[in-house]
């Protein structure tokens, strides 16, 4: 368990950084989607030296807020800010690739922060429409000119956003991760357990959301190829893969047909 | 919510447009009233308003009302996007991307991206030009692209590639597999229907913050109980 040194302190300056820039994917510029965790979370982990944290932690906090969308005022979870939080708290409170209890710990650190993260950006956008209104009604001899200064601000107000969470976050997920290695030996296996279990609980939300039955015909199909295709055949996960999304293109195609 | 950021995207035009500069201030608050609508099919409305802005300022649509064509657009083209985009495209790709990452394909980042950004950045540019030509008809739009009908099907596609990532937990990495020592299918089906009782537990409410909470609570008491080792 590292102590707080320069390197620390610089890691965690680096993070909040990065952090920071990838976070302006999400609403100020370009929403290319480098921001998701599925992204976020293993370029983290790489940049650390520990992917494989970055990998599971994208993974499953991919699945759990892949459909929690910024439809009308809603203001989504920031998952950029939980995916590079855990990965970072991940790898930083660990000496070598960070064990996966404290994988699961880092994630649990993460429901913590997803209420910030929502104050935060409620804020923001709170913010952004008082500067509309300000640029509409303002009078002044270059309209166009005081619109790009109130435009362009968004970028620097995003950042620090992120920045300032980045650096509140990953000190207190790290002093939370020092007390994690000193606990008992059970809360460490329900951790291991946690991360298992994580996955499905992604996978349960989106099925939710995109299905109304609770036992759907696409999902068990996708089951039953997949089974087939990987324990009777031992095809390469690349092409079950392929064989699922192949088949559920098929089953579209027809159930479009019957109605 | 996004009326400085469409101002600031038409303002170019409006400058090039008009050289009376009390006419291009007044064109230019026009365009900073309220505009909310999916990011991506905004530049739909920005070609569609463009094309108005030009007609008007050469005379050929003196009467043109840019605010009731954005408000008549804003609303539908809001659904239409947050349904194809991300509802329906994101959760597809960042499903085959998880399923190739929990089978140990490194580059399954890389795979959502270019998968995602094919659809966004080409219907982006696209819808621009088509917003344009069309002069702001969603209808046309609508029939061109039929972006609703593709949506449920990548909806159906995602629900039979999170089956298949279910059905595959054999060659999953080993982080992810289950602590158990059964068969491969039998454990692949204890998985099934936990993920399908987790599905009912979700429709009875609750936000994911809930789920990880209870679920974190839940392995604590298993780990106490002695159940786990």
């Amino acid at each position: 368990m590292p102590v707080l040194d320069t390197h620390l302190v610089l890691a965690v300056v680096g993070i909040a950084l990065l952090g920071g820039l990838i976070g302006l994917d999400r609403t100020a510029a370009g929403q290319f989607m480098v921001s998701e965790p599925i992204v976020a979370g293993p370029l983290t982990g790489w940049l650390l030296g520990d992917p494989i944290a970055g990998i599971i932690i994208g993974v499953i906090l991919e699945l759990v807020w892949v459909l929690d969308m910024p439809i009308g005022a809603f203001v989504p979870a920031d998952a950029t800010i939980s995916a590079v939080s855990a990965t970072a708290i991940a790898a930083l409170g660990s000496t070598g690739s960070a064990p996966l209890p404290v994988i699961g710990f880092s994630i649990l650190l993460t429901a913590a922060m997803v209420p910030a993260t929502m104050w935060a950006d409620g804020l923001i956008r709170h913010w952004n429409s008082r500067l509309a209104d300000a640029v509409a009604t303002g009078a002044g001899p270059d309209t166009g000119r005081a619109l790009a200064r109130a435009h362009l601000s968004g970028l620097p107000v995003f950042f620090l956003k992120s920045f300032v969470l980045y650096l509140v976050f990953l000190p207190l997920g790290l002093a939370a991760v020092a007390v994690f290695y000193h606990l008992p030996e059970h809360v460490h296996r329900a951790m291991s357990l946690f991360v298992k279990f994580l996955p499905l609980v992604g996978v349960a939300l989106v099925v939710h959301k995109l299905s109304m039955k609770t036992v759907d015909l696409f999902l068990l199909s996708g089951f039953v190829i997949a089974a087939m295709a990987g324990l009777v055949f031992h095809a390469p996960a690349l092409i079950i893969v392929l064989l699922s999304a192949a088949g559920g293109w098929a089953g579209a195609l027809y159930r479009e047909r019957r109605s | 919510m996004q009326s400085i950021g469409f101002a600031y995207a038409i303002e170019p035009v409006l400058r090039r447009l008009y050289t009376d500069p009390a006419e291009y201030e007044s064109r230019l608050r026009l365009h900073m009233e309220y505009f909310n609508t999916q990011p991506y099919l905004a530049s739909y409305i920005l070609g569609a308003v463009i094309r108005m802005e030009e007609d008007r300022a050469m005379g050929r649509n003196a009467e043109g009302d840019v605010s009731a064509l954005k408000a008549a657009l804003m609303a539908p083209l809001g659904a239409l996007g947050d349904s194809f985009f991300w509802g329906a495209l994101k959760p597809l790709a960042a499903v085959v991307a998880v399923a190739l990452l929990m089978t140990g394909y490194w580059w399954a980042p890389l795979v959502f991206l270019v998968f995602y950004n094919v659809w966004h950045i080409g219907l982006r540019a696209g819808m621009l030009f088509w917003g344009y030509q069309s002069g702001g008809d969603a209808v046309a739009l609508m029939t061109r692209h039929s972006l609703m009908k593709t949506a449920k099907r990548f909806k159906l596609i995602t629900l039979t590639v999170l089956g298949g990532i279910l059905g595959m937990v054999p060659v999953w990495r080993l982080e992810f597999q289950p602590m158990v020592a059964w068969s491969l299918l039998l454990t692949a089906l204890f998985w099934l229907a936990i993920t399908t009782a987790l599905v009912a537990v979700v429709r009875r409410g609750g936000s994911p913050i809930q789920l990880m909470l209870g679920l974190a609570a839940f392995c604590l008491a298993l780990a106490y109980a002695g159940v786990i080792e």
